[in-house]
């Protein structure tokens, strides 16, 4: 069975909906877009070379069998739900942060204005 | 070379590293996020690895890697998991920066 494919998959949609659940709008944020754009050319580089020596070796029942050069298509997936879910949780401790501040800001105003 | 793994990873964060530090970017202020975005997918992942290494869907070449494991892994995959998202994050960082922080 296509195991390796299936959790890829699964990893992949598991990311989208964490940004869905912690409300950091990235999939709809262009910038986070131009960012998997960069990515994309930087994994085929790094991931091109593991797998091209190979570093890794891929076990054959697992996987589809789909390369993009060297890479496993499965290999992009892994790539993209770790670096989205890690995106995700920086972005929300950010929001966090902001939100906060900006409590604290409106804390300051109305102290001032007593 | 049984050091071709690390030094993969070494290369990776390399620049980020030393332009992490760059008072632009702030992407030294806080710490804390920092190791919360990095950890909480590394846990996650690592399982993930532990699992697919076990039932074999992939296996690491020991001509290349040093020979140290942690959890059954090699000591590399489990630097990986800081190497990248610390590198992924930074040039998150540096899109946004180069692209306005505007949505």
């Amino acid at each position: 069975m296509k195991e390796y494919t299936i959790i890829a998959v699964l990893f992949a949609v598991l990311s989208l909906i964490l940004d869905i659940i912690l409300n950091t709008k990235l999939i709809r944020d262009k910038r986070f877009w131009i960012f998997w754009s960069v990515m994309f050319v930087i994994i085929c580089f790094v991931n091109g070379y593991l797998t091209w020596r190979p570093v890794v070796v891929y076990g054959d029942v697992f996987y589809l069998g789909i390369k993009l050069f060297t890479i496993p298509i499965e290999d992009f997936l892994f790539g993209f739900s770790l670096l989205t879910s890690n995106i995700v949780i920086w972005e929300y401790f950010s929001n966090r942060n902001d939100k906060f501040q900006n409590q604290n800001v409106k804390s300051t105003q109305k102290s001032n204005s007593k | 070379m049984k050091f071709e793994y690390f030094l993969v990873l070494a290369v990776c964060i390399a620049g980020p590293l030393a332009f992490s530090f760059s008072k632009k970017l702030g992407f030294y202020k806080d710490t804390k996020r920092l190791v919360l975005s990095i950890l909480l997918p590394m846990i996650i992942f690592i399982a993930w690895d532990v699992a697919a290494t076990y039932r074999g869907h992939w296996s690491f070449n020991k001509e290349y890697i040093s020979g140290l494991y942690i959890f059954n892994l090699p000591v590399e995959e489990i630097l990986f998991f800081v190497v990248i998202p610390f590198a992924g994050l930074f040039t998150w960082e540096v899109v946004k920066y180069f692209s306005g922080q505007k949505k």
